[in-house]
């Protein structure tokens, strides 16, 4: 026996030998959950992972400055004009686009990138077509009209700003290789899938890097393109792993062999950061998201704005913030989040507190002195539902109960967007660093309406309209002088948080612990840059 | 001929049923799918025009016919939350779980069975009561929980096996999955060091499975070894003067094995359905969570396709189970 148990260890030690610990040195080792990733096609991604990875694969037009992001610097496009009345933007292509194949890429391309975003219509043609773009007019308002040339006609005179930050910054507007997609383009039906099938795996695209490989959840490898036209990566490769627990992402990251791990829960991010001998350093991003609870108007008690302003003094902000929420949230109450162009600054954007004799007060204002009973629906992940009790337990206090239902995150977004709920915890995030991209849909509401069945807006959800809003929002919209704008949404800020259908919590925050020898991994809200990085 | 042809057509209507059920059952959960591919924020005419290139505008049955003739043509229709054919991710993905699977059965049997048997025939002794425990410990702690722990000890601070994954970065990509079991797959390209690497990563999972289906074995062998054990005939064949081991191995023993096989199909059976848990925490690319994401994706081509699966391994490892016997005891022939 004691022989088996030596021969046993024997053989684990010589294992030892083959298990090898660091990454290599010219690739950037990252953990991730990778579950959400349906596609590499710019034209359909609609989640976190598939956003951050595209954009270190296909460039947007425009950038955000990785050192501030309500800065726009120059991308694909190396300079852009305006017509004096506003309707025609120019934009000036570089001329030393190339794909990774060396091939060179032309505005031709560009178009056709645009074009085919909405005609495939996916969800995030909404960054093109909520600026008058549509499948009818797109042919004639967005044309190349010379190799380096793309002109656009916009239906109404938008703030440049504006329009450079939603429409060309986002990840759609990245160049795709047109003759590859129409070459690979599936017909069914009589309609082109414009090479969507094609991209999903791989992409051909003007970017740092290029997706060489990617197994369903399991790996997604980028090699640097060689034929880039800014600088080159730095390091060869990026490979992505999928990691979907937390634990073994730190004990990777301890272990060294990984360089980044991305997905960590709170007491992993606690015992990292206790590590005196650290090797490993969190940076922490205020993302521009939220979560935060939300009332069905409809139901003749939450309908009432004192009732939904009740609740906002019924959450412990700072208590909050410091445990269930540490390394997961800001608090925030305002719904502009804070880095976005118009955003209120921290104190004006967060004026309440857990003050739960100002929330009874309130409820007896509106009539309800003895409370009442709502159900409140609820994701199982995450924080949600530690956040849930925390209110229930506030809420219990001054007389109202909230029966708390937790469900997996795809029925919680069917029933958020059928108007099937009382109370509601969930998150959002904006689309871009400016005050429109929360407005345009978290307070605006252009159809109220059942059947209009705008689930895309929260505000149509909550079934919560305000003429006056959705008046002030086109306004601030329009307006071209910046300063302007900014006045604007302010007053738009302070009204929703008094009378909007929402008691925002905290604006979420993402954070990523990596290796300390990795450096220039450049973070931001809406872009994370593996191609800076170094170690 | 006629035994075979009834045995093909009750395999069918069993898999059909499995199915029909589950297809209606998806049909009555909470989830949408559409939501998975267009993502959360989509407006109307974005969600209609997947709703309708999914065919959920369609009547039910239709639906449902649509689905077995997706099943029939071998691709199982598209798995939503990857995108991909289901039949490419489930080539994929279990191989992964076909290999771990083996592994933990590899030692579930190794261990298990002589085990059982030593704790029946020393009935009582400190070796029966270590069995019991062992057992014990095995059936009640929760796997995961194992998982973090053996990670923590063995590769974390001994550094004796490999982290979560099935390969060390460095080797991801080194060799052509041609059976997708990465340790035979190395084997045939006489790439020893990515099987030394792959067989470091497996160890650790492998054996926390193994010792799950390790105490369901060894109860079970015990259990039915003492039944043999109090028989007659055994103390008739040591009044012969056979000795004791003789008696064990040639008479207990050979009449415990059509139950033992038994329960070690059953066991593999559970083992290919895949550890969700296990997989989760070793980022073990395998069909358990693969269904489990599908199934809280809402995505029913894929969660319908690995519940076909499931009831496949499960009448298959039966009817292997069923020819054994006949192999093994002479009286079912």
């Amino acid at each position: 026996m004691r022989g088996i148990v030596a021969a046993a260890v024997g053989t684990m030690a010589l294992m030892g030998g083959a298990v090898q610990a660091a990454t290599p040195r010219d690739a950037l080792v990252m953990a991730w959950n990778l579950d959400a990733l349906i596609t590499f096609d710019p034209a359909q991604i609609a989640e976190v992972n598939g956003n951050d990875i595209i954009r270190n694969v296909c460039e947007p037009m425009v950038n955000y400055d990785l050192k501030d992001t309500s800065k726009i610097v120059p991308g694909t496009v190396a300079k852009w004009a305006v017509s004096e009345d506003g309707l025609t933007l120019t934009m000036t292509l570089r001329d030393d686009l190339k794909f990774p194949s060396g091939k060179k890429a032309t505005a031709q391309d560009a178009e056709w990138s645009l074009h085919r975003a909405v005609m495939l219509g996916f969800g995030n043609a909404a960054n093109i077509t909520e600026w008058g773009f549509n499948k009818d007019n797109i042919a004639t308002t967005i044309k190349a009209t010379d190799e380096h040339t793309l002109a656009f006609k916009l239906d109404r005179p938008y703030p440049v700003g504006l329009l450079l930050s939603a429409m060309f910054a986002s990840g759609s507007t990245g160049i795709l290789d047109r003759e590859e997609g129409t070459k690979n383009a599936k017909v069914t039906e009589g309609k082109s899938d414009y090479g969507n099938a094609f991209f999903k795996t791989a992409p051909v695209c003007v970017g740092p890097y290029r997706v060489t490989r990617w197994n369903t959840n399991d790996v997604v490898i980028l090699e640097r393109n060689d034929n880039y036209y800014g600088e080159k990566a730095k390091l060869r490769r990026v490979i992505i792993r999928h990691v979907p627990e937390s634990g073994a992402q730190r004990l990777l990251l301890e272990q060294g062999d990984i360089d980044v791990a991305r997905l960590l829960g709170t007491d992993d991010l606690k015992a990292l950061a206790a590590n005196v001998a650290a090797t490993v350093a969190i940076e922490q991003t205020v993302m521009h998201g939220y979560s935060y609870l939300a009332f069905n108007g409809l139901d003749p008690i939450l309908g009432n704005p004192k009732v939904r302003e009740a609740f906002r003094y019924l959450i412990d902000y700072d208590g909050l913030a410091k445990t269930i929420l540490e390394y997961q949230g800001a608090p925030r109450a305002s719904l502009v989040p804070r880095g976005a162009f118009g955003a209120l600054d921290a104190a004006d954007g967060q004026p309440f507190k857990l003050d739960l004799e100002r929330a009874k007060a309130l409820l007896t204002e509106a009539g309800f002195p003895n409370g009442f009973a709502k159900k409140f629906i609820l994701s199982a992940n995450s924080f949600s539902p530690a956040v849930a009790q925390h209110v229930q337990s506030n809420a219990a206090k001054i007389g109202v109960t909230l029966q708390l239902e937790q469900m997996a995150d795809a029925q919680l977004f069917t029933r958020a967007r059928s108007r099937e709920f009382e109370v509601l915890l969930i998150g959002w995030g904006a689309g871009y660093p400016d005050a429109h991209s929360m407005i345009s849909r978290h307070a605006v509401n252009p159809d109220n309406r059942v059947e209009a069945k705008l689930a895309q807006y929260p505000s149509w959800r909550s079934s919560w309209i305000d003429a006056k809003v959705n008046e002030m929002a086109d306004a601030a919209k329009m307006e071209r002088d910046p300063a302007k704008r900014i006045t604007a949404y302010h007053e738009i800020q302070r009204y929703m948080m008094k009378s909007g259908p929402m008691a925002y919590i905290v604006q979420t925050i993402r954070p990523i612990a990596l290796r300390k020898e990795v450096k220039d991994f450049a973070i931001t809200p809406f872009d994370v840059a593996y191609r800076t990085a170094t170690k | 001929m006629l035994a075979a042809a009834w045995q093909v057509g009750s395999v069918a209507v069993t898999l059909f049923g499995l199915l029909a059920i589950t297809f209606f059952m998806g049909r009555l959960l909470p989830i949408d799918p559409v939501i998975s591919i267009v993502g959360e924020q989509a407006d109307k005419a974005t969600y209609d025009m997947v709703y309708h290139r999914l065919g959920l505008d369609k009547p039910l049955a239709m639906q449902f016919l649509l689905f077995v003739g997706d099943m029939l043509s071998g691709e199982f229709g598209d798995a939503l939350f990857t995108g991909n054919k289901v039949a490419v991710d489930l080539g994929r993905v279990f191989p992964a779980t076909i290999e771990l699977a083996t592994f933990a059965i590899i030692i579930g049997v190794g261990v298990g069975v002589p085990l059982g048997v030593l704790a029946a025939v020393y009935r009582g002794s400190l070796l029966d009561h270590v069995a019991r425990f062992v057992g014990l410990l095995g059936y009640s702690s929760p796997t995961f929980w194992l998982g973090l722990m053996g990670l923590i000890v063995f590769y974390a601070t001994l550094r004796w096996v490999g982290g979560p994954g099935r390969l060390d970065v460095a080797f991801i990509d080194s060799i052509e999955p041609r059976t997708g079991l990465i340790l035979l797959d190395a084997a045939l390209e006489g790439e020893w060091e990515v099987f030394a690497n792959a067989f470091g990563h497996i160890v650790l999972p492998g054996s926390i499975l193994g010792y799950a289906s390790l105490a369901y074995i060894s109860r079970m062998t015990r259990s039915f070894m003492l039944e043999q054990l109090g028989q007659d005939y055994i103390i008739a064949a040591r009044a012969k003067g056979m000795s004791r081991w003789r008696v064990v191995r040639r008479h207990a023993f050979r009449n415990i094995r059509v139950q033992l096989l038994t329960v070690i199909a059953l066991a593999y059976a559970f083992l290919l359905e895949g550890a969700v848990l296990t997989e989760t925490v070793f980022a073990w690319p395998g069909f358990g969570r693969y269904l489990t994401s599908g199934l809280l994706a809402g995505d029913m081509n894929a969660v319908l396709a690995c519940v076909l699966i499931i009831g496949i391994i499960f009448v298959s490892l039966n009817l292997i189970a069923d020819a054994l016997y006949r192999l093994l005891d002479p009286r079912t022939r």
